[in-house]
Parts: structure tokens; sequence; C-alpha cells
């Protein structure tokens, strides 16, 4: 059964049993991410501080850093970025490596098309953001956060500024936050237009002034991180969700949403539905219900044909594949992945080599560059499938294209080129015949 | 200790090292095309996958760091299948136009596809079109065939530091390019090259001019152009050299090269060369014979001997010769010349600072090993440009750098601009000051040492007078040096040709006893060391054992076989003004060219021509070989067997490559000169020399040419330092010179050239082909000048032509000017005036006017 | 070399971090800002300003797509045509720009009014087809609504 309430009581709101069910009822969650967004002016700090804001601020500040640790791990929070790696155990290593400063980065690159969620808590919620990191930052005992922003999101930047500028004005950043003698301060880093920069260790390169390409790992930025210190990188949404531990409990937290993937998660649905849009809704709810029930359907009483469940970097799932839990633990097991939630609905009229020559081409377009498999397979790959859509596939060019992604697969540097042949291996696998079609009718069934 | 197993074979490492380290260790290969030995792990071509037990992804191992316990293979059907694919891949953009390709036959991709690759491709589609770059003067650069394995851009960036290339653009569309995409104006090392596994980065020089497989010997030998001596392979075809290559994990500079090195080879095939001797006849030089020319010589030179005593014969010896040649030079002029004026260019700056410090400091305190660079926490250049003079040299403080070294720099070094911590510009040739006021902090915070008396005695002296001076950074200097850490000083000779040079070699001399500092002297020629080594000094045995004490120069007559005449000999400078006052009648100068390379040249020149008799043995017909009575010709570099001494007294085999049927090894024609004069010396072989020099030398005692071979022989070989230090240091009256605000000339060194041979070198003059006077941005702005402008350049001396370059990180009101291109050179418009103590000529200060033509 | 005052921009983002050359992507943004583009000249300019070798300066510039390496026209219109706005009709918007305005990706438009780039996602998914022109964003287009939007760009 799945139900929940709006209720008053922090204890016991926003909860659904833990075993989730393929159903359609509504789920009406008080929201803990998009509070207040509604309000116009909600990037003041003022409306912020008026709907409760920077008040777990000062609470946090009565624990340790060590016990903020304990309560972000026993909520069982996990990173909001695509990997999810549980929070606190990330804070726990940066926190047990002896080297000083420690730096705390969020990452806020949001490159992975299709996914829009942080973009509402950069723009219209961006001291939650502040909050999270102070906390956090406190936590990990950093002294210094930076929000990589992408370079596309220029407004956003404009926003966070402005909220930096209050919060420092307001003196929760600075060199004696609160008068507490803790030091954070907080700058936005713009980014210029590259993917792969959301992969954290190609962040961190870019956050020093280089190309974004990654590292080799280990060792991990919990331990060499931005300028060779332990550094942790946090997506937007897993530190706007510290706010809310410090202020309801790790228990109460852990309540929301699936077992072992608790908490409130941003769901992005575009594509083929009635009413895309940011849900924020328990994590562990139904891919069906994401799209049926909060998205309103198919658009136009179309049929629909295939979901990417979480960016396009997730394999397709077909129709009749979407009854299962959205979360880090589950999505693996139907086939597919969370990642950052990025629900993207097809209907019939789609064209999946389209789908999947276009995918391609972000992936060589955004290919670093520092690894053979990634770099010529994409190129490879988008050139295979740009022929089939034109018309111009060849015998042989399916098993091509299979061979050519497995050659890929697991052999890449950093996960994006895996990413990249997980689209072509997961669309022969569900849309086969599509590709077939095309190659024996010379050209794009769907034009 | 961590215990792996590859292929079933154990392997035990006392540190962690990747995987593909500890295969190499233990013999196992495994291929890889991005890493390479002289650059930090990449990952980036995966070819070097390995399966590792428990891990569910095949690993690379160059990146993969050995844990205890790890089970390790390197050959499985997966691995294969990964490797083939990975081959595959990068065919599919590689343009497969072997046939025409420099690489072909020892290309790493060639070999291996031949090894793990399929042997068809599946590619079908159209291949990424990059136009080929034939642009610039010395690399061609072809994108088809890159790999993009990023080791040149590796090698410039975090190895040799120019960071002249990158990757422009990004995945697919990713090409290696320098910042201008025509040219590379780049410091031209080509280590770039040397790490280039396909034929993407090739030389121009060496384009479609030979086939790796038609080298018929390879020779392993040492570089001829600077005192770090490196080692690389000449690779010969046709008794000519085609082309150098770097040697791995040998010598000091570990496969590295500069451009002099790599592109400097040609000098020795120039058709320039002199072939046989001349001897002048009614005021020509006419063809002769080597009879002919060596009775002539020695008839004259006894005839001299006999009538006017050895001391109107004056021999000048070479930096760029052997220690054979040169310990020949002195024995000769000794023993069958009866003379001791014997010196050296190196007189210039390096015999001078040397025999300064030896005096304050004790003999070898110069002798320091150059990688040891690495190992301080502070370095303090001063007087030149490392990187330029001693480019090798340079890059260990370039590495330092990078490993946290604070480098600190007085005065100008563009190489070292974008790694110094800090630098401070004294005013125009104010050096001596800003050291002296170094040394007296130093002093005042750490006391005397108390070991060296004399020295003691004059920093306390010194430390009495006060010293006010007010430049930016010196206080900063000044903590920096007391930091605790430990400091090495890299000093340059451009403060040491000052006509007060003495005043800073104290100065450094005081601070580096106060400091326990390493002391490193630039050295701009091959053997300056060795020369000095071999006893081509005025007052010095072999070995550094002064000719003053008898029990020395009995045992070098007992060995030598007759008597050395007491008085001490004439310094260079004060050579050519006997010359020039008749006192000398005879100069004998072995491969130098001192009416090019001594300041105020003209006045050089009128000296020579006042001899009786000049003869200069050369390979080429120079400035003063024209000027000779007879000239005989000489063997190159190449061309002959024995051995250099680096400037941290590391002995180097020179090794015989190419056989030049008109060249004559120079101790040969000395030791017959002599032979005739009736002093015999006979030596079969080089090698016969140096066992000589092996007995007589307490430096090079017990010294063999295979015991140099292993590359590790520093002196004192089995035997010690010798000299002391002296009891009273000898002080000048001062003499202040106001400097106003004019312009001021000075030499420059440039890191393409070094003088007489490189001019000589066809690729270097492609880099450099032109004498530039170098002047900063403020006194380029107030003069007009432009970059590429035609300028005169006028001192009292003389004024010549040359074009105009901008260099921003001279600060001061120095204009600079190398002494490298035939009628163009820096000294012909410098004067010079003696330091009473070093007896260097200093040649600072002279005011030049610069005017737009 | 910059002027003063933008030098003393550049100096205060130094601040902000340990390592200077973290300036180096802000810094390229103010030199797009001042010189419209990234010109030899304008990448040169940074590397001086940085104590930054040129090649790296470039190199690193060019990693990165929304730095320009050609001088752009007034308004530069970044259309998004990745899935989402692809599935939503972004192509059919490229093929207007083209025919309305012979606007294509990568090219100025003769009158140095538009420059057109073709972005991948830039997180307007929901109401895609989306894009930016200059730092607006709009989203929801049709071709009508282009006209409309770009009406007000002269
Ligand atoms: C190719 C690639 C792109 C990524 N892009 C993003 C991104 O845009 N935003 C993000 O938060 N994480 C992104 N990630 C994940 C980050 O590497 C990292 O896991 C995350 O920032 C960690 O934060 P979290 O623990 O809060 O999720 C990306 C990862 C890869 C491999
Ligand atoms: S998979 Fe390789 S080429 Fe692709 S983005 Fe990652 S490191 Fe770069
Ligand atoms: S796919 Fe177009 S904005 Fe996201």
């Amino acid at each position: 059964m799945c139900h929940s309430r709006k209720s008053g009581n922090p204890e016991k709101r926003n909860w659904i049993p833990h075993q989730v069910r393929n159903d359609r009822q509504k789920i009406i969650m008080e929201k803990i991410l998009l509070k207040n967004i509604e309000n116009p002016d909600s990037a003041d700090i003022n409306e912020y501080i008026n709907v409760g804001g920077y008040k777990n601020l000062s609470k946090a500040f009565e624990y340790q850093p060590k016990d903020v640790i304990e309560e972000v791990k026993k909520s069982g929070l996990r990173g909001r970025g695509g990997a999810g790696f549980p929070t606190g155990m990330k804070w726990s290593f940066a926190d047990a490596d002896p080297k000083f400063p420690k730096y705390l980065v969020c990452n806020a690159d949001e490159g992975e098309p299709g996914t829009f969620k942080d973009r509402p808590i950069l723009e219209k919620n961006p001291h939650l953001l502040i909050e999270g990191l102070i906390i956090s930052g406190y936590a990990i005992r950093a002294e210094y956060g930076y929000i990589y922003l992408r370079g596309e999101y220029p407004y956003a930047k404009e926003v966070l500024n402005r909220a930096i500028r209050q919060a420092y004005e307001k003196n929760y950043l600075g060199d004696n936050v609160l008068g507490k003698n803790i030091k954070f301060h907080l700058a936005v880093y713009q980014g210029a237009g590259a993917y792969i920069c959301g992969e954290e260790t190609a962040l961190i390169e870019s956050l020093e002034g280089k190309k974004g390409q990654p590292r080799i790992k280990p060792p991990f930025p919990v331990n060499v991180g931005a300028w060779g210190m332990p550094t942790i990188v946090n997506n937007v949404e897993t530190l706007s969700n510290v706010p809310y531990i410090i202020e309801a409990g790790a228990v109460a937290y852990s309540q929301i949403g699936s077992k072992d993937c608790p908490g409130p998660k941003l769901y992005c649905i575009s594509g083929c539905v009635e009413k895309p849009g940011v849900y924020e809704l328990p994590m562990g709810i139904s891919l069906r219900n994401i799209i049926y029930t909060h998205a309103g359907g198919i658009k136009d009483g179309k049929k629909l044909k295939a979901v990417i469940p979480g960016g396009i970097s997730t394999s397709v799932l077909p129709a009749d594949k979407i009854d299962c839990p959205m979360d880090f633990v589950s999505m693996p097991k139907h086939g597919s992945m969370l990642g950052s939630g990025a629900v993207i609905v097809m209907d019939e009229s789609v064209c999946m080599v389209k789908v999947t020559y276009r995918a391609l081409k972000f992936f060589e377009h955004e290919s670093c560059g520092k690894c053979v498999p990634c770099r010529e397979g994409t190129e490879w790959l988008r050139k295979i499938l740009e022929r089939i859509e034109q018309g111009m596939g060849r015998e042989g060019d399916i098993e091509l294209l299979s061979d050519v992604s497995e050659t890929i697969s697991g052999r890449t540097f950093c996960p994006l080129g895996d990413g990249a042949a997980g689209v072509v291996i997961g669309m022969l696998k569900h849309f086969r015949h599509e590709f077939e079609e095309h190659i024996k009718n010379a050209k794009c069934i769907f034009s | 200790m961590i215990t792996i197993n590859i292929n079933e074979k154990e392997i035990r490492l006392d540190k962690p090292v990747t995987v593909l380290e500890a295969a190499r260790t233990a013999g196992i290969k495994i291929p890889t095309l991005c890493a390479h030995e002289l650059l930090e792990a990449y990952g980036g071509c995966r070819l070097c996958v390995v399966e590792v037990e428990r891990m569910l992804k095949l690993q690379t191992a160059c990146t993969l760091i050995a844990a205890d316990g790890m089970v390790i293979r390197t050959k499985s059907e997966a691995i294969s299948n990964a490797r083939r694919s990975i081959l595959e891949f990068l065919l599919i953009n590689h343009p497969l136009d072997c046939p025409v390709c420099d690489k072909a036959g020892e290309c790493e991709l060639q070999d291996l596809v031949n090894k793990y690759g399929a042997t068809a491709g599946r590619f079908k589609e159209e291949k990424r079109k990059v136009p080929e770059s034939h642009e610039d003067r010395i690399f061609t650069r072809n994108m088809e065939r890159c790999v993009l394995c990023t080791r040149c851009v590796r090698m410039c960036n975090d190895v040799q530091g120019a960071s002249a290339i990158n990757i422009v653009g990004r995945g697919g569309r990713s090409r290696m390019e320098p910042f201008s995409p025509t040219s590379f104006n780049c410091e031209y090392c080509g280590n770039c090259l040397t790490v280039c596994p396909v034929g993407a980065i090739l030389s121009r020089p060496h384009l479609h001019s030979l086939r790796p497989w038609q080298i018929d010997k390879e020779v392993e030998t040492i570089c001829p152009y600077c005192g770090v001596g490196c080692s690389f392979v000449v690779q010969v075809r046709d008794e000519s050299i085609k082309r150098v290559i770097p040697r791995f994990g040998f010598g000091l500079n570990n496969g590295l090269l500069c451009s002099r090195g790599r592109f400097g080879y040609e000098v020795t095939g120039s058709q320039e060369r002199i072939k046989v001797p001349l001897v002048r006849i009614d005021g020509k030089l006419h063809q002769s014979t080597w009879d002919y020319a060596l009775n002539l010589i020695a008839d004259k030179l006894k005839d001299i001997r006999d009538t006017h005593g050895g001391s109107a014969i004056a021999g000048i010896a070479s930096p760029r010769c052997t220690n054979e040649d040169n310990y020949v030079f002195q024995k000769f002029m000794r023993m069958a010349c009866k003379t001791n004026n014997i010196d050296s260019i190196s007189r210039i700056g390096f015999a001078s600072a040397q025999r300064y410090f030896e005096d304050l400091l004790g003999q070898g305190i110069t002798a320091n090993i150059i990688l040891g660079l690495k190992n301080s926490d502070i370095i303090l250049v001063l007087g030149g440009d490392p990187t330029a003079v001693n480019p090798i040299l340079g890059l260990s403080i370039r590495a330092a750098a990078r490993n946290g070294t604070k480098i600190a720099v007085i005065g100008n070094a563009k190489g070292l601009e974008r790694f110094k911590t800090l630098r401070i510009v004294p005013d125009i040739f104010k050096e001596a000051e800003v050291l002296e006021y170094l040394l007296t902090e130093i002093f005042r915070a750490k006391g005397l040492r108390g070991e060296k008396p004399a020295l003691d005695r004059k920093i306390e002296g010194l430390s009495g007078k006060s010293l006010k001076i007010d430049i930016a950074g010196l206080a900063e200097l000044k903590d920096v040096l007391l930091s605790g850490g430990s400091v090495s000083i890299v000093l340059g000779m451009d403060v040491v040709h000052r006509s007060r040079g003495h005043r800073i070699l104290f100065a450094v001399a005081g601070i580096t006893y106060l400091l326990e500092a390493r002391l490193y002297l630039l050295s701009e020629s091959s053997n300056e060391q060795g020369l000095i080594d071999m006893g081509c000094v005025p007052d010095m045995l072999p070995g550094g054992r002064p000719l003053v004490v008898g029990d020395f120069k009995k045992r070098f007559e007992t060995v030598w076989k007759g008597t050395i005449p007491e008085k001490g000999g004439l310094t260079l400078m004060e050579i050519i003004e006997a010359t020039k006052d008749k006192k000398i009648k005879v100069l004998y100068v072995m491969g130098e060219n001192p009416v090019f390379n001594l300041p105020n040249t003209s006045y050089v020149k009128e000296a020579l021509k006042s001899l009786d008799f000049l003869v200069v043995q050369d390979i080429f017909l120079t400035e003063t070989a024209e000027l000779a009575d007879v000239v005989l010709p000489a063997s190159g570099w190449s061309e002959k067997d024995g051995t250099y001494t680096n400037l941290e007294r590391r002995i180097q085999l020179l090794r015989k490559a190419v056989n030049t049927p008109s060249s004559a090894d120079d101790w040969r024609t000395i030791s017959e000169i002599s032979s005739k004069m009736g002093y015999e010396m006979h030596y079969p072989r080089a090698e016969d020399i140096m066992e000589e020099i092996a007995t007589v030398s307490p430096l090079y005692k017990d010294l063999t040419y295979d015991e140099i071979e292993k590359g590790n022989c520093l002196w004192p070989y089995n035997g010690e330092p010798l000299r002391g230090v002296v009891s009273e240091i000898p002080a000048a009256e001062e003499t202040f010179r106001e400097y106003k605000e004019g312009l001021y000339l000075a030499p420059e060194k440039i890191l393409f050239h070094s003088g007489t041979l490189s001019r000589r070198a066809l690729a270097l003059r492609k880099i450099c082909p032109e004498p530039t006077l170098k002047i900063g941005t403020n006194h380029a702005e107030k003069l007009g000048l432009k970059e590429g402008d035609n300028v005169s350049v006028s001192t009292a001396q003389g004024s010549i032509n040359v074009q105009v370059s901008i260099d921003t990180a001279i600060k001061d009101n120095k204009v600079l000017l190398g002494n490298n291109f035939e009628g163009r050179g820096v000294f012909s418009l410098l004067n010079y005036e003696i330091d009473p103590i070093t007896k260097v000529p200093g040649i600072e200060g002279c005011e030049v006017t610069i005017e737009k033509i | 070399m910059f002027k003063e005052t933008i030098l003393k921009e550049i100096d205060d983002i130094k601040a902000r971090y340990p390592d200077p050359k973290s300036a180096l992507l802000p810094t390229l943004y103010i030199a797009q800002r001042e010189f419209g583009w990234l010109s030899h000249e304008a990448m040169h300019v940074v590397a001086q300003s940085l104590n930054l070798p040129e090649a790296m300066v470039r190199g690193t510039a060019s990693f990165y797509t929304m730095f320009k390496h050609k001088p752009m026209g007034r308004h530069l219109i970044q259309l998004c045509t990745n899935v989402s706005c692809m599935i939503l009709g972004a192509e059919r918007l490229v093929d207007f720009l083209k025919n309305r305005y012979s606007l294509e990706p990568n090219i100025t438009t003769t009158d140095r009014r538009f420059s057109l780039v073709i972005m991948e996602c830039i997180g307007a998914c929901d109401r895609g087809p989306a894009m930016l022109v200059n730092t607006d964003f709009h989203d929801s287009l049709t071709e009508e609504r282009i006209e409309e939007i770009l009406e007000k760009y002269k």
C-alpha cells in the first residue's frame, strides 16, 4: 500500500512504505527541496528565513562536526548526482584524511540531457543549497566551498551570486559564521560548456582552471581532490537534503522513500507527457506512477513506446517495463539506472534510431578525447547510426553497432564512454526491429 | 614489502609501483602507447589492459598501483580482444600512409598492430581530415597520424616546461598544436619528437632523409655543446651523422636533449671544414703539406724559445677540446716551449670563478651533482639563465620548482619566468651591493661558521659597512634564504665578467659558506672543467696543483722528464696585451677564436697582427685563423675519442663516430710538433694519454676508459681534493662607477647557439637565423621600437645592424646581444677592464645608442 | 594588456582560489566579454595577465564549447536539439532559422545580427524546444514564437 498524507508532524509526514507498489495513487508530499518556490521572491534570503530557513544552521552548529556526519550517515542519504553513493560515508572518508585544508564542491553542472532538476533549486531556492553547503562544510571541516555551475545557466549564476552576497551580509558566510568562530566561504565557478565536467574529477580539473578531463582514480577526491587536498563533491540536490536531515533528524528522514534509498527525490519529466516538469516525490515511486499519475500521462492520447528513466546515459526501458521503483537500488535490477532521475518519455511516433543517433551525437560531441574507445568509438557509432537513420544502412551494421558498443563498454577511462555504449546496447536490446526496418526500407520509418 | 603475482610469477616490490612498472622490472612485457618512462601515468590509450583477480573489469596496468596479494594476468582471450579493438579504433582515423611516413620502421603503432592487431578493419566511413602543417622551421605536424596519446604535450608541459604545445579541441576533434598554428616558436628541444610514438611530429631537417634500417652504425657519445655533457646516440650512415637520438636510462639527461644537442650535430660534416694545412706566403694563406707546416712551426717555436725564451711564447687552449688534447697542449707548452703562458677563453668566466671559490672554500666546492638540484628547498639563480646556458641543468631547476622548491632569481632568467617564486632586479650592475647586503644580513642572523678564518674575518669586516638598499622583493629574498631549507646557488657568468667581479664572487662565496649551500657554476662549453683539470691555466699543473709548490712541480718533472719553467704565466687578456706590446712573439691557438670571442675584438685583432708568428689549429677558417701564419686542420667532436669533464666533474667518454680522412687529432699534431722540437711525445691512442693523466693527476688517479664508460666517474676519482684554502683574501681598491640613465649592452647566451660552432649547424640557424637585440618593453616603447625593427647598435667600440626583439622579461636598462653570428658578435662592441683579483676581463658598462634604420 | 580595472577584477577572482590558475576560466569569460571572442590576441592577453603559457590557455579555452574562437554576431542564439527537445520538434526550428534568417549552425548572419550554435541540453527539457539568446532563456518554442522573440534582438 502506498499512502502518503500531508501532515504537520515532521516525524510522520511524507513517508511511503518501503515496499513500493506500482499503483497509480497520487502522492501528495510536503515539499522539502522545492518548498516555497511558488513564491515569486523565494530566492530572497528574507523569504527563505520567513519559512524557517537558516534555522537548521544554528542547530547543526550545536552538534560536533563528526556528529553531523553520523546523522547524515544514519539518514541513509545517497548522492543525487547519479551514482547514488552514500553521502555520509563519503564525508567520513574525507574526514578521516588528516590533510588540511579540505574543500567542499557543489556539483551544479547538471549536464545530463533530460535533466533539469537542480535548476529550480539554483534559481528559486538558492538559500536551501547554501544552508546545505554551510552545514556540510561544517561537518567535513571545510572552510571553502565552491559551486561549480554549468555555463548554460546564466540566470542561476546571477541568483546564486546575489544569494551568496545576502548570506555574507547576514553573516551566514564569512570568517565567523553566526559568531560561532566557524569559517566558511563560498564562490560560484562557472563552467563553459562541457558535459564531462559533471564527472567529479573532471570537475575538479576544471575548477583548477584546466581542461575538464577525468583524473586517474584512485586517489579519490576525498583524499586528493581540488588542489591536491581532500575534497567532497556533492550534487546540488544532495546538499539541499542536508538541512532537512538536521531539522527532522535522521530517523524521520529515513522514513521517507524507499528503505535502501530514503528521502525525497526530484524527478524531471520531459518528452511526450501532458505535464512535463520537476516533481518532488519520495524515492522509490514507480516510473508508471510518475508518468501517469503525476505527469498526466502521454500527450495527445498517444501510446507510450519507451522511457529513458534517468537521463540519456541510462538504458532505455520499453513501455511494458515501467513498473519499476525509481531508486538507486531497484533500477539496476530492472535493467537500467536511476541516474539523475531525468525521465524522458517517448510515444509511438518517436523514432528510436533517431533518438539513438542523437544521443550518440551528444556523446561524440562531449567525449573529452582522453581515452581511445570513447573518442573513436562514439564517433564510429554516430557515423553508423547517422547512415542508418538516413536510409543508408548496410547489412551487418547492427552487428557492427553491437560489437563496437560492446568493445567500448567497460574499457573507457570514465563512465561517459560506458554510458554511450550502454545507450546503443539498450536500444538494440529492446528496439532492434526498428533498426532492422530502417536498414531494410533504406529510410527512416517515422518520417 | 608488497608481493604480487603476474602470470604465475611472484614479484616482490619494496614500494607501491604501477603494475606496468612491476611487470617491467620482472621482464614481463605489456604493450603500451600513452605510457612513457619519463612521463606520469595517463591511462588514455587503454592498451595495457590486464586481468586482475577479484576485479570485474580489465584494468589498465599503467594506472593500477600494485597492492599486496594482487594476482594479475597479462595474457588472455579477453585481453587480446581488448587490445585488438583498441588498435582497430586507433586505425579508423589513421591515414595508413606508412610507405611515405618517415616513422615507418620505428613506429610504435605499426609494431603494435603487427603484433596485436587485426588483419582487416571494419571501418567504412570517411576518415577525419586534418591538413598537414609544414610551416614551422623545424617541426612538421601530421595530425591524421596522431594517436592522441598526449605524450608530446605532457613532455612539453611536465618535463621540458616549455608548455609550447597543447591539445586543441575536444574529443575526436582534438589535435596537437602550438599556440600559433604555424610556428612552434618554442625551445626546439625536440623532446616531443622523442616521445611521439608515430609519425605525427617529425623534424624537417630529417624529413625523407633516411629510414631507420639504413643506419650503418650507432655510436654512444656525449654532446659537444655545453658543460652538462648529455649522453646520446649518433646514427651514422656513409660516414656522416644522420641523426642524434636520445639514450634513455643513461647519463644525467636520461633521454632528454636540448636544441643544440639534438640539431647541432651537422657542424663537423660542414663543407667549410679546413682540409689541409695552410701556410701564409706573401701575406696570403696557401695550401701546404703537413710535413712542411709542422716543420715550419717547430722551427719557428724553437727559434723564438732559444732566442727570446719561453716567455715570448703563449698558448690558448680550448674548452671544446678533450682532456687528452688539453693535457698534451699544456705539456707541450710547458715542456717543449718552456712557458707557462697558457690560458683559455674560460678565463672570462668559469675558470676565474672556480679558482676564486676554490681559493676561499676549498677544492671541489663546485662539485655538486646536477640531479641533486631537485633536492634543494631553495635555489638561488643569478648571473644568467640556466635554461639557455645549460638547458638540461635548467630542466632540473624547473623540475624542482614543480616539486615545491622555491626558485629565487636575481636579474634576468627568462626560461624561469613561470617557475620562479620570486625575482629581484638590482639596479644596473649593482648585483654586488645586493649580494653584500644579503651576506651581511645572513651573517647577522646566523653568525659565523668559524671554519675558514680568512673568510670569517672578511665577512665580519664587510658587515661593518652600512648597506642601504631598497629593491622590491629583497627583504623577502632574505627571509627565504634564511628560512632554514637547503640552498643551492646557481651562478651564471654574467656577474663574473665584471671589472669588480671579485666582489660578487666574494659575496656568493660568503653566502655559500654561511648557508652551507651547494654551488653550481654554469658552464658554456663542453670541457671547461676538464680544461682546468688538465692544467691549461698559467699557474696550475694538472689536478689543480699550484706551480709554486716545489714538491708538486718536481713530481711532474719526473714523469714528464724535463723541467717546468718556474715563473707563472700570463692570463688570457694579459697574453693579448703582451702580444700587443710585442713581449709575446708567438701565439699558438688550439680550437679557439679569440678575435671573435674576446671583448674589444678590434684591439685583439690588432694585437694578433703584431705577432711574429701565429699558429691556429681549428676545424674552420675562423676570424682568428684568417690572421694565422699557419693553420692546421683539426678533428671535430664526432671524429675523435677522448673525454670531457662536465661542470659537476663527471668524466665522460666521447667516441669517434665518423671517419673524416682530412681530420687530425689535436693531441697528435701537437705531439708531433713537440717531438720535432726535441721534446718527444708519443701516444698511440687517446686512451694512452688518459693513462698518463691517471698517473700524474691526483684528481684522475687510476681512472681508465673502462671505468669511465660506466658513466659514474666523478672526480676526485680514487683521490682527494688537495688544495686547501687561502689564508688571506686579496682585495682590490674599490672603484665606483656611476651608471647613468642610459642603456647598457650585455652579452646574451642564446639557447640555440653557442658561438663559432653552432653557426655552422644549419638546423640551428633555421631556428635562430639572425642576431637580435633584446630590449625590455619599457625602453622599446621609449625608443619607439617594435618587434623586428632594424636598428644600428653603437658603442665607443663600433656599430652593427641587427633586428630588435622585445623581451618582456627584461626589466632593467640592459640590452642583450649574442655572440653567435659572424660579423655581428656582441664582443665587437664591448670594451673591457681587467679585474685585478680574478683577471677576468670585465665587460659591463658599455653604453649603447640604438637608432632605428 | 587588460585595462587596470579589469586587472583588478581578475585579481579579485584569483584571491578566491588557493591557486591563481583557477582564474583561467573566469578570465577567459572576461576576455570574451571584452574582445567579443577569443582571438589569438585575446588569449595572449589572458596568458600574460595570469602568467600562464599561451598554448595552455588556448588548449584549455578550446576544450569548452562556450568559448568562441571566431567573431560572433551581436546576438548569440543557442538552440538545444538534444533528445527531449528533438522529440518536441527542435530540428524543425533549425530548418526554420535557416530558411527565415539564413542562419546555420556555427554561422553568423552577414549583417552580424545573429550567430547560431546548436546546444546539447540546456536544462529546459520540460518546456522544449528551448534556446538561450545571449543570456535569456526562451522555451516552448515554435516557429512563430521564435520570430516574435527574435524581433526583440536587433
Ligand atoms: C560523465 C558524467 C557526468 C556527470 N554529470 C554530473 C552532473 O552533471 N551533476 C552531478 O551532480 N553529478 C554528475 N556526475 C556524477 C559525479 O561524478 C559525482 O558522482 C557526483 O557529483 C557526486 O555527488 P553526489 O554524491 O551528491 O551524487 C556525472 C558523472 C559522470 C561520469
Ligand atoms: S570515457 Fe574517456 S574520452 Fe570519454 S569522457 Fe571519459 S575519459 Fe574522456
Ligand atoms: S533536451 Fe533540450 S533542454 Fe533538455
